[in-house]
């Protein structure tokens, strides 16, 4: 009896950490596909004339991304300045002011936002945010602006969830302790909680950055794809995700290990912002 | 309360209409809506090739002028799509995925209405190959049985009826089924995808038994599986690189395809000649106004 409770719980051991492990063996196998077939076109096509190049004409053997970083860094912060203060404010007020059938309301249609497919957003925005774009503000609409409204939308769920979840970690302690010292409901949320929770709202800051940053689809349906240095928020721009998906299907020989290796900047930029934030979070924490 | 709400929102969205059916005058001051595809594409190659767009520089080498604030749609139907939503918008497709759809106007080019009977003869000037590709001989028997029917009398007949040009003459031998089983996957350009679809369900009727299926995935994609083994044949609608010639990948033209300059219903232009084709798509002429001159 003894031993056969202990093969089970072995079984199970393995079990447990063979899923973990497909986790991380998912992770290791990306990032060497991604290097292995990115990193050869450095080896004909030097770095630096690739990431600081601002001319993209890969039939002519051309390939200079920055427009692209550029556009990618743009679209991402235009997105965080509308989505950032709407997702935080609307967490505040689902976690601390709205009344108990409102938030009934307003979780599932967050969690819906989440799931709705990117293609869809990229049709909504196409069909409605374009025209309406040029019909009011000029241009021809498929630009920046409409991508940053679109990717804002994108992100709130994320931000929304994770600063929601942060402000109820806070011990009520925090809020009651406010509350006795005299302060009102409005000053206790914001002077008290919202600073406690400071360290889950930027991580969900970082998370909706992740995903404005990787989106694609969307942004190819909505954004013009202009391979050229970003002229003005109501003109197009081609973002590092959109050139990878953009011309994959077509691309041969040099041109498709350019697109890889877009990839692989792509990638590169993703893991600094991660690490950048975790050693401010780190530096916090120790503080 | 919140029926007044309700009630402002319904104001809003009929003012947005309101604006929308104003701006349904066409203005031909307006700045052109250049669409084009992305570097790469069989369409954009065949195209700029054909208007000019693509020139020798100053080095002698070629180069693609494309306008730099051309907006770039990977796909066919996104290219429709954008005109078909912008007044201001001029694109180009492949005529065969043009001829059907009323939601775009193809313009003629120097006179000659984009139409089948125009390629043949030659008086349409914007046109170019449909190739299948495939590794070496094909050795696959319900690949070479395919093939026999597509190039056949019977699958002439559908490549023509797509707007393709076909190559087809009184002397094509007919299709005779031989009830052939097993499966096949024919991947590739996105332009020849669809009359390859056509071909494909008139194949399986006569075969019920062979499943064939048509992926649309890009012609270098197509190239590659065919020549990986991804595909038993590969389809692609531009010339081969030396590069895939090398690696084994033959070409069989399996008909023409005529490129349609499309522009906006609204749009009260109806011929355009190559040369006003090529200002527009290089940014030398920026208005509708400015072209018409």
């Amino acid at each position: 009896m003894q031993h056969r409770k202990n093969v089970s719980e072995g079984l199970m051991r393995g079990l447990f950490l063979a899923s973990a492990c497909v986790c991380i063996f998912a992770v290791g196998v990306i990032c060497y596909f991604l290097f292995a077939n990115g990193l050869p076109f450095f080896a004909e096509y030097s770095v630096w004339d690739f990431i600081t190049g601002t001319e993209w004409a890969p039939t002519r053997g051309i390939f200079g991304i920055l427009p692209m970083i550029v556009g990618s860094f743009l679209v991402t912060f235009g997105a965080l300045l509308l989505g950032a203060p709407i997702g935080v404010l609307t967490a505040i007020l689902m976690a601390r002011f709205a009344a108990k059938p409102v938030v009934k309301i307003m979780k599932p249609a967050i969690a819906l936002l989440a799931g709705i497919p990117s293609v869809v957003y990229g049709f909504f925005g196409l069909k409605l945010l374009v025209p309406f774009t040029r019909n009011t503000l000029g241009g021809n609409g498929l630009s920046m602006f409409v991508a940053s409204i679109l990717l804002a939308i994108m992100i709130l769920p994320t931000i929304i969830q994770t600063s929601e979840a942060a402000i109820n970690a806070v011990p009520n302690s925090y809020y009651e302790g406010s509350l006795a010292m005299g302060a009102t409901h409005e000053s206790s949320v914001f002077r008290a909680i919202v600073p406690a929770a400071k360290s889950g709202i930027v991580s969900g800051i970082v998370l909706g950055i992740g995903r404005a940053i990787g989106e694609t689809t969307a942004i190819l349906m909505v954004a013009g794809n202009q391979a050229r240095m970003p002229t003005g928020i109501l003109s197009g721009v081609r973002t590092l995700t959109v050139n990878v998906l953009l011309e994959m299907g077509y691309a041969a020989d040099l041109h498709r290990e350019s697109l890889i290796a877009t990839g692989v900047v792509l990638f590169v930029i993703v893991m600094a912002i991660n690490f950048l934030f975790s050693f401010i979070n780190r530096r916090r924490v120790m503080q | 309360m919140k029926l007044r709400s309700f009630t402002a929102l319904l104001l809003i969205l009929t003012l947005a209409l309101g604006l929308t059916a104003l701006a349904a005058q066409f203005d031909a001051a307006q700045t052109i809506t250049v669409v084009s595809r992305e570097e790469g594409s069989g369409t954009r190659g065949a195209f700029v090739e054909l208007t000019g767009v693509l020139a020798k520089d100053a080095a002698g080498k070629e180069k693609d002028n494309t306008y730099s604030e051309a907006i770039i749609s990977n796909g066919t139907n996104l290219v429709l799509t954008t005109v078909a939503d912008n007044q201001a918008g001029i694109g180009y497709a492949s005529l065969s995925s043009v001829m059907h759809n009323d939601t775009v106007k193809a313009l003629k080019v120097e006179g000659v209405e984009a139409s089948t009977e125009n390629i043949l003869n030659g008086t349409y000037k914007i046109a170019r190959p449909f190739n299948v590709v495939t590794k070496g001989e094909l050795t696959d028997e319900l690949a070479i049985d395919f093939m026999a029917f597509v190039m056949s009398k019977e699958g002439q007949a559908i490549v023509s009826e797509d707007g393709l040009v076909s190559g087809a003459t009184d002397e094509t031998p007919s299709y005779e089924a031989a009830n052939k089983s097993g499966s096949l996957t024919v991947g590739g350009s996105t332009s020849v995808a669809p009359v390859m679809e056509l071909l494909a369900e008139a194949y399986m009727e006569l075969n019920p038994e062979a499943k064939i299926e048509v992926q649309s995935t890009g012609s270098s994609a197509g190239v590659t599986g065919a020549l990986d083994g991804t595909y038993g044949i590969g389809m692609a609608s531009r010339l081969l690189k030396d590069s895939e010639v090398e690696k084994g990948a033959q070409p069989i033209v399996i008909g023409t395809d005529g490129i349609a300059v499309v522009v906006n219903l609204a749009n009260p232009v109806e011929d355009i000649t190559v040369e006003q084709v090529r200002q527009v798509f290089t940014g030398e002429v920026t208005t509708w106004d400015a072209l018409s001159k």
